[in-house]
């Protein structure tokens, strides 16, 4: 740009500069008032939930403050029995019977899986890579049913493998597609150390490139949980007996028999269902940010 | 052969269609230092990871103390490298980096605590042992990095750019403990750089390499004395050698007379097999100039113009313009740092016609100097 | 790296073997049911090749091409409200206030538990005739509407559901913004340029492979909603939040017309398909892939 150009944004000197910090205090008063009604609006009937909860049925509709008038357990231990013949201890228990499986399954194909993305050159590599991406952009309900009709063949219904075993086989692509583009953030060079050191690509995964990658691995372990706990469809074919249901349909289930009248018994399912989650996403809240980050920013 | 020596044999490597190392021959004796200098890309690094075994060959053998180790698994060949990133493992304390080797190895746990201990003693390391990496400034993660080689206790090291990450005086200190810790090991070190002072200072064996070839093998002191063509001239020398086209006007049996731009070197040069007529470089490095001198045979003298002056203190590199020499361009001449000159002022500069290079019109060095250089300038 | 050429494929293998058995082949599978009249109770072997049965059954079916209208509606209302939310929030975000770590929390919660059963409980009683919503509009004045009872009204609150958890996408939007590197802006505000000209000239263009990413996940994840119309309103009232996967999953599941739901899903696949090529092939117009690598935290 020109001499002239220049001169025609003058330096500012003194007196505009209190212009200049007064926009800057009012700029800053309208994003967090912005950012504060948002955010009541968000959490506000998250928060309804839990509080309603603790009231009685007849506070619930008809009014819109938080804090119970007539403070009580009675949603919440009813709730807890759930008005079926299981309590929500069984439907906790038997969601991480799948979950915990899935999680762990998920979380070493895709590792496997990435490393040989993000680290060798074989032969028909970008096929199936873009393969990989195919199967993330693919629509579920287009692979349930035959998927369905594969598991009755094995005798798998009504059981929690469906659920859990092609996680073995890194069906999620995102999760590999996220560990490879962390690994990509990473030059070789330490890998190719750890070769020198006499490892195989093996040693070099486990020694080397897993606690390297440690933020992207748990990442990929907390979304898995996420969506898991938040999974109904497939628990719902796949499931038939009560006492096998996951806490995603023994909501449901528990919602059809008693909403008509318990209100406050169903809010606080509700709310207990979603505790798990919660309690996961504040102890790790770093890592949602981290990884659903490192798929989409980097490369 | 000795533990330590490192043979390649017809050397070549390709990625996919692309040629990057193209036939290399190479001896190197035990305990020698060998440098690897070269343009960017010109496959420095490719030719040291063929060593390491990063790379395989795409043709050709390698020996290292005598067993043929062209298809060894890195770690069985007895070598270790040091890379420019350094590559520590961030999540072990530099004793677990340094020994990480040896525990692979399945050696008991004992010996590595002694060994690493005596490389930390070496590297004066040994207060920084429980240390993670991230808590090490760049020198000291060098020293890591150099101490997980010792302690694997290999025939040969290999260095890809050490001190690059470096600021200078740290480069500098680096450089003098490597030279140190090579007279000390008494082992083969294979070094890669960008850095002349590095190359020059650190090695009993330089190797020019040029778009995947060897230039030249030599000596520091040979390369700079005796370039074998216009590429090592060029390369080797800081600021480089001037170039002056020419033709051959007369030769003797120890003299070579060439007509430049506008005048006539005569120089003393034997076995110089060109005939007169033929087109020829003559190089002249910056610092084979002088001023102020008394006439000699050896010392042919020109008019030049001061076009440009750098002054760094001890020396001054002044820019000429000298027609005699060049019909176009600016001859580089490297005076005391007192040198007294003005841009725009004439300037009778000297030709010390001994440490003149000849370059036939293929870029091969032509004959050699009939006077012994005795004096270095 | 040091290994053979083909070490690569055992670390692949896991991924090729799940390929071919959990992917390709009831992909391939559920193409050939939607040319039959299999009924989910039958055993596989009793299938019928009906020939383009189905697809012409769906040519006709008033109840699929509702269901696709009210599809295309949920997806292209939500999508693009959710992006632009997502990225004004940002770009608020995108400042240095004190408590964004806060607010970016906040705003994420809902992302987190977005797909849940236990939200979409919620849902129902936030929208429900004396619930949260009406309350407050009776509160600050206006009428309270039947939200769940009213065709026009229902398909409205499972969308509102979506744009609820703009958390994810307003994350990876919030990166892609930190990650410009902030001497471009400066270069730019020395260059003259007003606040606007920054913003278009420099930050949107900058921002287009994220914009790409998140506009990819969303279109695909918004054809594929399912829990909400499910809980919420059960597809209703008169089918007006009668969303095709949940069509399909009542076909396949309910009315074990297989073949028939197999045939919806290849057009969902179909449809998918088409944005996802149309998304790509545009991408290099309009996306903006810098040669700078970003640099390495
Ligand atoms: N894995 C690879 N695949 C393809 N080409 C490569 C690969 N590694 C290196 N090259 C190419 O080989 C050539 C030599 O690379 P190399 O890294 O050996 O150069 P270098 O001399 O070390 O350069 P520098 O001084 O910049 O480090 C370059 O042109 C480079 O692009
Ligand atoms: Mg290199």
């Amino acid at each position: 740009m020109s001499a002239t150009d220049f001169s025609a944004t003058p330096a500012t000197p003194a007196t505009p500069r209190r212009d200049v910090a007064w926009m800057g205090r009012f700029n800053a008063s309208l994003r967090y008032g912005v950012l504060l009604l948002v955010g009541l609006i968000m959490l506000y009937p998250l928060l309804w939930m839990v509080a309603a909860s603790f009231k009685p049925n007849h506070e619930i509709f008809g009014s819109i403050g938080l804090w119970p008038q007539e403070p009580t357990l009675d949603g919440v231990i009813s709730g807890w029995r759930t008005g079926t013949e299981y309590s929500f201890a069984t439907y906790l228990f038997n969601t991480f019977a799948f979950i915990i499986p899935k999680v762990v399954l998920t979380v070493i194909s895709s590792v496997l899986v990435a490393y040989g993305f993000a680290r060798f050159n074989m032969p028909g590599k970008r096929i199936w890579f873009a393969a990989m991406i195919g199967t993330i952009l693919l629509p579920k309900s287009v692979l349930l049913i035959p998927q369905y009709l594969m598991f009755r063949e094995l005798g798998w219904l009504d059981t929690y493998l469906p659920l859990y075993v092609p996680c073995a086989f890194a069906t999620e692509g995102f999760f590999v597609f996220m560990i490879v583009q962390f690994l990509r953030g990473f030059p070789p060079d330490m890998e190719e150390a750890a070769v020198i050191d006499g490892c195989n690509s093996l040693q070099v995964l486990w020694h080397v490139v897993v606690p390297v990658i440690m933020p992207a691995v748990i990442s990929v372990a907390l979304f898995q949980f996420m969506w898991s706990m938040n999974d109904f469809l497939y628990p719902l074919i796949y499931l038939s007996s009560v006492e096998k249901y996951p806490v995603a349909l023994a909501l449901k289930m528990a919602i059809d028999v008693t909403e008509a009248t318990a209100w406050n018994q169903v809010l606080a399912m509700s709310t207990i269902a979603l505790v798990p989650s919660l309690v996961v996403f504040f102890l790790a809240q770093r890592y949602f940010v981290d990884g659903i980050t490192s798929g989409s920013v980097k490369g | 052969m000795a533990r330590g020596e490192v043979q390649l044999r017809g050397i070549t490597k390709s990625f996919g269609a692309v040629d990057v190392i193209k036939g290399v021959d190479l001896n190197i004796a035990p305990g020698e230092l060998v440098v690897f200098v070269g343009p960017s890309g010109c496959g420095k690094s490719t030719l040291l990871r063929l060593i390491s075994g990063l790379e395989m060959p795409t043709g050709g053998s390698l020996h290292i103390g005598g067993r043929d180790v062209t298809l060894t698994h890195p770690a069985k060949r007895g070598i270790a490298m040091v890379f420019q990133s350094y590559a520590l493992y961030p999540h072990m304390s530099v004793a677990e980096n340094m020994g990480f080797g040896l525990k692979i190895a399945g050696v008991p746990k004992a010996e590595i605590q002694a060994k690493v201990a005596a490389a930390a003693e070496i590297l004066q390391l040994t207060h920084l042992l429980d240390r993670k990496p991230r808590a090490l400034s760049g020198g000291q993660r060098q020293r890591v990095a150099i101490g997980r080689c010792i302690v694997r206790q290999p025939e040969v090291f290999l260095f890809d750019e050490p001190l690059s990450n470096l600021d200078a005086a740290l480069r500098g200190q680096m450089r003098v403990e490597i030279a140190r810790l090579h007279a000390k090991l008494d082992a083969t070190m294979v070094y890669v750089t960008h850095d002349q002072v590095e190359a020059m200072t650190l090695a009993s064996k330089i190797v020019v390499l040029n778009a995947g070839k060897i230039e030249q093998i030599g000596a520091p002191i040979e390369l700079y004395r005796n370039p074998a063509n216009l590429f090592v001239a060029g390369f080797i020398g800081s600021p480089s050698m001037n170039f002056m086209k020419g033709k051959v006007v007369a030769t003797d049996e120890a003299h070579v007379a060439v007509r430049l731009a506008a005048g006539t070197l005569r120089l003393p040069r034997r076995n110089a097999a060109t005939a007169p007529g033929s087109s020829v470089t003559v190089g002249i490095r910056p610092e084979h100039f002088s001023i102020g001198e008394p006439d000699s045979d050896d010392i042919a003298f020109f008019e030049g113009e001061v076009e440009l002056v750098e002054r760094l203190g001890g020396e001054t590199l002044a820019h000429l313009r000298v027609p005699a020499l060049a019909e176009e361009g600016l001859t580089i001449v490297k005076l005391t740092g007192d040198a007294p000159l003005r841009i725009g002022s004439r300037l009778r500069i000297g030709v010390r016609l001994s440490h003149a290079h000849l370059f036939d019109a293929d870029g091969r060095a032509v004959g050699t100097p009939s006077a012994k250089i005795a004096v270095a300038a | 790296m040091y290994e053979n050429k083909t070490t690569g494929y055992l670390y692949i293998a896991p991924f090729l073997l799940g390929l071919a058995t959990f992917t390709l082949f009831p992909f391939l599978s559920s193409f050939l049911l939607s040319f039959s009249d299999y009924q989910l109770q039958d055993p596989v072997a009793q299938a019928n090749f009906t020939g383009l049965t189905n697809y012409r059954e769906m040519a006709a079916d008033a109840t699929f091409h509702n269901s696709l209208w009210v599809t295309f509606l949920y997806v292209f209302v939500t999508v693009p409200l959710k992006l632009a939310f997502a990225l004004f929030i940002a770009f608020v975000l995108n400042f240095k206030l004190r408590g964004i770590g806060f607010f970016r929390t906040a705003y994420y919660v809902p992302s987190i538990l977005g797909g849940s059963v236990a939200i979409a409980v919620l849902w129902r009683y936030v929208f429900a005739g004396d619930g949260l919503i009406n309350q407050v509009s009776i509160w600050l004045g206006g009428e309270p509407l039947n939200w769940l009872g009213e065709p026009g009204y229902a398909l409205f609150t499972i969308v509102l559901l979506r744009l609820w958890q703009f958390g994810s996408a307003m994350v990876v939007f919030l990166a892609g913004l930190q990650n410009i590197p902030t001497d471009l802006y400066e270069a730019a505000t020395i260059d003259g340029a007003s606040k606007w000209r920054i913003f278009f000239t420099i930050t949107l263009p900058l921002l287009t492979p994220v914009i790409f990413f998140n506009f990819i996940m969303q279109i695909v994840q918004a054809f594929q909603e399912f829990n909400g119309p499910y809980i919420i309103t059960g597809g209703g009232p008169l089918k007006s939040t009668y969303l095709l996967p949940l069509m399909i999953y009542e076909e396949a599941f309910k009315y074990f017309n297989v073949g028939y739901a197999s045939a919806l899903s290849w057009a969902l696949f179909v449809i998918i398909a088409i944005f996802t090529v149309i998304a790509f092939t545009s991408a290099k117009y309009w996306v903006f892939y810098g040669s700078e690598r970003g640099d390495k935290k």
